[in-house]
């Protein structure tokens, strides 16, 4: 059997592993554009705060491809897919044969249209390269431009904080991480990183950016001028998947997967970044670009790909983060429509300084939003993903004692 | 959140306040009882044992692990030793306040208390006359000292029966006699509870158990009798006077002072320095309207009883008093002071001042009062309190805008029997024409266990609604006074015989008689009713009721009400049920020994339902009508 | 292989396993100094409270597989193979709180341990006491319940003593040899009544 995984991200990481679990005798390329050892991208960011070292971010040891007996190809972008003649062609002009083929080529950073994004000092968040990067010119830079309040954007700025950076943030919506939490708890956010030094300035965009070679300054949305050293770019990610047939291979968002993680072709399968699931809370196809989602979607096309047939249940937001003295933790559908047959409970607690949100489908959690206590986190992950029907008051779930004895009668 | 302070408590100024202190940063005795959770089962049960140093030791209610402890008591002889520990520390704790009265009254005798005086040389008198002293051609110091000797033999060992009990009918003396639960000295009482639970001692859970009787009887017709009789006797028989509670009490252009704990000793020179000329002078010129002096618990109520001093709130209320930051000083004497408000004063202006020496507090100034020193001491911490007007900040100033709740307080035993005509026989014929169909004390505290004064208002709604005079004490009074019982309109609420008899002689259907210590007047007032009709208390459609209580001195109240005859109700549970052999004693075998048990029950609808069908049997056994409860 | 066994309806909530959890946990592996430590040792097994404030002592299960492992973005979490235990290394922790978000049971907790690099925050969970394994010893929580709501057996004897005790109650007449003893049925309607107040 030929096995060939495009991508050495968790995604394709777990499905190389799930496949050697079942089958030790197949062959197993995998492809990938980045010439590392497998390492956890989440990571990177702690790098550049200078929290964690490099050497820390692999993710699986150096001899991974020896030890499962997997030929690597590294360096090399895939640029298409025969799916007639089963067949991928990469960069450098070879051209692979597979029986059963796992495209997870992840996403690349969503570009801007901003006038002179070719000055020096511009970076987007991606890679352990682009960390690299921006190592390099730390040493010269006082003054950071982070654009997006979004993860991204967010890592960045504590990063660079952390580095004695002076760091301003530009806003698009109304409030900070505006895709993971409601209006309240995005408020609680802001204050907490205003507090610790960080310039937030909502509804404000770049037009342009200034400076003979390296970057000096930004125009903004409003006509006004911002001076700046550094500029990181954190507006999202989208799938990487061009190379990918469209008239053969359903794209929407990203890759269609049906709930084998298999493509609309037969031995084709997509998993992590690049992949459209159905999304639990949301009930529609959505692209969920997580850490979690991407171990679990590997995992699960890897075990179809060896010839035996798990389902997977489909994909959750979900994410937490600590904010200086602020942990956050979202999952699931935190803002629902405000008509709707979906209830909400909040609670605020100014004392212990939390904050809950749950939003419910009739007897069902599909989100919530936590701020600090968020050691009981995990349970309402478990609500929202198998979808339990609760048999307790929905405002238990908002009470600082609140835990699984409760669930369990 | 706010549906959570719905939760903790019935009052609106409570919910207010809570949602202030939720913003001011200030924890309160809700969110440490909810960190607590859950409770230790070994303590709840009574299981375990700390006595000796062999220990500690806790019996597995299961069955499984270790049944007994290392010195070999089972559970029954655990949960006996530990429950008569919390009537003992119960029982020394009213017993040690009424002996500072005395000192009192002994220091008035000798010349030494300026500030103090014999308020009412009658009952001064009278108790002599109790006492078997002779007090013709005495002047009233003289008496005094007499008393306040002859007060502290009943302390002692020297006695074979603490004196007060000739007030008891005689069958239920006789009933202490055979039973051998006569106390004898009021401390010995206390001192022999301790010795008999010293490993190797008492160890029969039965006789250990009756002890504990015993000594709450040297509470009940000892300690806590000789507080109430001394302080009537120090600062005036409780008349029926007018005054306001609940939060609105406070008044933000005044000074407020507010006096906490249980002992009249220290407050009552509050109170008089609080009118004094010189300093409602300094506080006009601080900016202030006057100087308000109003009560918390027990102390409140013994003001409010004398002087119709306002009573801002109970037990769970006494943080929240302070969190309206409107508080220029809190003294304090002692019981029932939670030793976290010296911390919750420090998000406020607040003074916190203790003034005894066995009652110290962390964040409190201390200034010790002494009957030598007593209202110069007083007069200087109203100075302070009026100089620190000026320190208040405005911006932390919220006084829930509720409206003081109007209150008949004062109901002393003299006071109802003045209001009866002079004798109890007009109550004594209601209650056989079955218009009153008995009475009932709801007394004791607060508990975050309960919802703050629901247990309290809920079953006294049930009790009046079906003709049943009710009588307070302590926090319940408060839970009462605010939630308007204590008004001629509350017989609006009352059944149609209630409200006829209170309507006819102008009283609420909720009577006021004091302070915690003070439920001896309700032992005083069932001994004369049950002496009047020849009856023994354990006769009378009477009962008691704590349905919200807390403390150790509340298991000692409740057990000299049975031990005396009256049935008595619990709220919340104590730490018995570890031995099912004590719960059956306490609930049931009882009934055999001294006429009365315990009931618990945590829902006052159902708590009422017990208490009238109780009530209801009591008045078949006398020959009277009896409703089907 | 013994395991750690939780049977709730036994807990009493003493939190005696907190204690006895963190000291075995502690630098100095007693009580009275465990406490002086800096940082204070602290408990993996976690005593929550049921509806009626009932004790649970809720502690890792050791999943297999286990979601914290699978969420964890540094590879800190692992299994011992031979035990089957669910370890983390705190050198590798980069305290993210991917593994709570990820545990359905809710019993990962972040803070200081003297065996983690100082002044670093890691994630901590029960790890089966292997250091007291070793040394022959049982799990702390286990030694210290006395009334067996947490015991050390092989699964299946466990669950063979389950099904008699499920199959005793469901033989005995009602209200004859009740499998909760009377005080405790007692104290547990007390306790629900007296919550009751609240929500009335």
């Amino acid at each position: 059997m030929e096995y060939v995984i495009l991508g050495n991200g968790i995604a394709g990481v777990c499905a190389a592993e799930t496949i050697r679990g079942l089958d030790s005798e197949g062959s197993i390329r995998m492809v990938a554009d980045e010439p590392v050892t497998p390492y956890s991208r989440p990571m990177i960011s702690m790098v550049l705060a200078g929290e964690v070292s490099e050497d820390k971010l692999p993710i699986r040891n150096r001899t991974f491809f020896k030890d499962l007996n997997i030929k690597p190809v590294l360096g090399n972008r895939v640029t298409g897919i025969d799916v007639d003649k089963k067949e991928v062609m990469v960069q450098n002009g070879a051209s692979l044969a597979f029986d059963k083929l796992l495209i997870a080529t992840g996403a690349d950073p969503r570009p801007i249209k901003a006038e002179g994004m070719d000055r020096k000092n511009i970076f987007y968040m991606r890679t352990q390269a682009h960390v690299q990067e921006m190592l390099k010119v730390l040493p010269d830079v006082r003054k950071a431009l982070v654009l997006g309040g979004g993860l991204v954007g967010f890592k960045a700025a504590y990063a660079l904080m952390q580095r004695g950076l002076e760091v301003s943030m530009l806003i698009t919506s109304g409030y900070p991480l505006s895709m993971q939490v409601d209006e309240a708890a995005g408020g609680m956010i802001r204050k907490e990183l205003e507090k610790f030094g960080l310039n937030v300035t909502v509804g404000m965009s770049v037009e342009a950016f200034e400076g003979e070679g390296a970057v000096t300054g930004a125009i903004l949305s409003d006509g006004t001028h911002a001076s700046c050293d550094l500029v990181v770019v954190g507006k999202g990610v989208r799938p990487a998947c061009s190379f990918v047939p469209g008239d053969q291979i359903d794209k929407d968002l990203g890759i269609v997967v049906n709930e084998y993680m298999e493509t609309s072709v037969r031995d084709v399968f997509a998993a992590g970044d690049v992949a459209e699931s159905m999304d639990i809370s949301r009930q529609e196809p959505w692209i969920n670009a997580i850490w979690p989602e991407a171990v679990a979607q590997g995992r699960v096309a890897g075990a179809n790909m060896a010839g035996r047939q798990v389902p997977y249940k489909g994909s959750l937001s979900r994410n937490v983060m600590r904010i200086f003295d602020l942990d956050l933790m979202t999952m699931g559908l935190v803002n629902p429509p405000p008509d709707s047959e979906f209830e909400v409970i909040t609670a605020h607690d100014q004392r212990r300084k939390t904050y809950r949100k749950l939003v419910f489908r009739q007897d069902i959690l599909v989100g919530a939003v936590l701020i600090n206590n968020i050691d009981q986190g995990g349970i309402f992950m478990g609500l929202i993903h198998n979808e339990v029907p609760l048999h307790i008051p929905k405002s238990l779930l908002a009470e600082p004692t609140f835990n699984f004895k409760q669930l369990v009668i | 959140m706010d549906a959570i302070y719905d939760r903790y408590t019935v009052t609106e100024d409570g919910r207010m306040l809570l949602k202030k202190a939720e913003k001011d940063q200030v924890e309160t005795v809700w969110d440490r009882h909810e960190a607590q959770q859950p409770q230790c089962g070994y303590c709840e049960t009574g299981l375990s044992c700390r006595n000796c140093v062999m220990g500690p030791c806790r019996v597995d209610p299961f069955g499984e692990g270790p049944q007994r402890g290392v010195c070999g008591a089972d559970a029954d002889i655990i949960v006996a030793r530990n429950l008569i520990r919390m009537i003992a520390a119960g029982a020394a704790s009213h017993s040690d306040h009424g002996r500072d009265l005395v000192e009192v009254l002994l220091k008035v005798a000798e010349g030494k208390a300026p500030g103090y005086a014999i308020k009412d040389p009658d009952k001064l008198r009278r108790l002599c006359g109790e006492y078997g002293l002779a007090v013709d051609g005495k002047d009233d110091l003289t008496l005094a000292g007499e008393l306040a000797h002859a007060m502290q033999e009943d302390y002692g060992t020297r006695q074979s029966s603490v004196t007060l009990l000739s007030r008891a009918p005689e069958q239920r003396r006789a009933i202490w006699e055979k039973v051998g639960i006569v106390p004898r000295g009021i401390d010995r009482e206390t001192s022999e509870a301790m010795h008999r639970t010293h490993m190797g001692v008492d160890n029969d859970w039965v006789s250990i158990l009756l002890h504990g009787m015993r000594n709450a009887l040297s509470d009940g017709w000892g300690g806590s009798m000789i507080a109430t009789e001394v302080s009537d006797i120090l600062f005036g028989v409780p008349e029926p006077n007018k005054s306001l509670a609940n939060i609105g009490v406070l008044k933000e252009d005044q000074v407020n002072i507010v006096v906490h704990g249980h002992n009249p000793v220290v407050s009552e020179t509050v109170v008089t320095a609080c009118q004094s000329a010189e300093l409602l002078k300094l506080a006009r010129e601080k900016g202030a309207q006057g100087i308000n002096l109003v009560g918390v618990c027990c102390t409140g109520n013994e003001l409010m009883m004398r002087h119709g001093i306002p009573m801002a709130g109970n037990h769970l209320m006494t943080e929240l008093v302070l969190v309206t930051g409107a508080v220029e000083m809190m003294i304090v004497d002692y019981q029932c002071i939670m030793p976290s408000i010296g911390q919750t004063a420090d998000c406020y202006h607040t003074r916190m001042i203790s003034t005894s020496d066995k009652a110290k507090f962390p964040g409190m100034e201390h200034h010790e009062f002494s009957p030598e020193n007593a209202y110069e001491k007083a007069k200087e911490l109203v100075r302070t309190a009026v100089e620190n007007f000026s320190a208040r900040n405005k911006n932390r100033v919220a006084i829930p805008p509720v409206q003081p709740q109007e209150v008949v307080s004062g109901l002393s035993v003299e006071a109802i029997i003045k209001a009866l005509g002079g004798a109890p026989d007009p109550l004594i014929e209601a209650i056989k024409a079955g218009k009153i169909r008995g009475a009932v004390g709801v007394v004791g505290c607060n508990n975050p266990k309960i919802k703050h004064d629901y247990g309290h208002t809920q079953l006294t709604t049930q009790l009046i609604a079906n003709d049943i005079l009710v009588l307070d004490t302590g926090c319940v009074s408060v839970a009462h006074a605010k939630a308007g019982f204590k008004t001629l309109e509350a017989l609006e609420k009352a059944g149609p015989g209630l409200k006829e008899i209170c309507g006819a002689l102008g009283i609420p259907p909720v009577l006021h008689v004091g302070s915690c210590v003070d439920n001896v007047r309700i032992l005083v007032l069932v001994a004369a009713l049950a002496n009047a009709l020849g009856c023994d208390i354990s006769d009378l459609p009477v009962a008691g009721s704590a349905p919200e209580w807390y403390s150790e001195k509340a298991v000692s109240i409740a057990c000299y009400f049975v031990a005396s005859g009256v049935f008595t109700h619990l709220g919340p549970m104590p730490p018995i049920t570890g031995s099912m052999n004590v719960v059956k004693l306490l609930t049931e075998g009882l009934e055999d020994v001294v006429g009365a048990t315990f009931a618990v029950e945590a829902d006052p609808q159902k708590a009422s339902r017990v208490i009238i069908r109780h009530i209801e049997k009591k008045r078949k056994a006398l020959g009277l009508d009896a409703r089907e409860a | 292989m013994k395991q750690v066994v939780v049977h709730p309806e036994r807990c009493v909530g003493c939190m005696q396993c907190m204690a006895a959890c963190a000291v075995a946990h502690s630098l100095t592996k007693h009580l009275h100094t465990a406490v002086m430590e800096k940082p204070r040792p602290r408990s993996r097994v976690h005593v929550g409270v049921g509806l009626y404030n009932e004790g649970f002592p809720n502690r890792c299960r050791h999943c297999s597989p286990a979601p914290c492992m699978l969420a964890c973005l540094s590879g800190a979490i692992f299994r011992d193979e031979e035990t089957a235990t669910v370890l983390i290394n705190p050198d590798r922790c980069i305290n993210c709180a991917s593994c709570a978000m990820a545990c359905p049971y809710g019993v990962i907790r972040f803070h200081e341990k003297w065996d983690a690099p100082p002044g670093k925050r890691v994630a901590a969970k029960c790890d089966n006491c292997d250091e007291r394994r070793a040394i022959g010893l049982i799990p702390a929580c286990v030694e210290v319940c006395k009334s067996n709501a947490l015991t050390y057996e092989e699964m299946d004897g466990a669950m063979k003593h389950k099904t008699d005790e499920v199959a005793r109650t469901v033989s005995a007449a009602v209200g004859e040899d009740s499998p909760i003893p009377a005080g405790l049925a007692l104290l547990s309607g007390a306790k629900k009544a007296q919550l009751a107040t609240h929500n009335s």
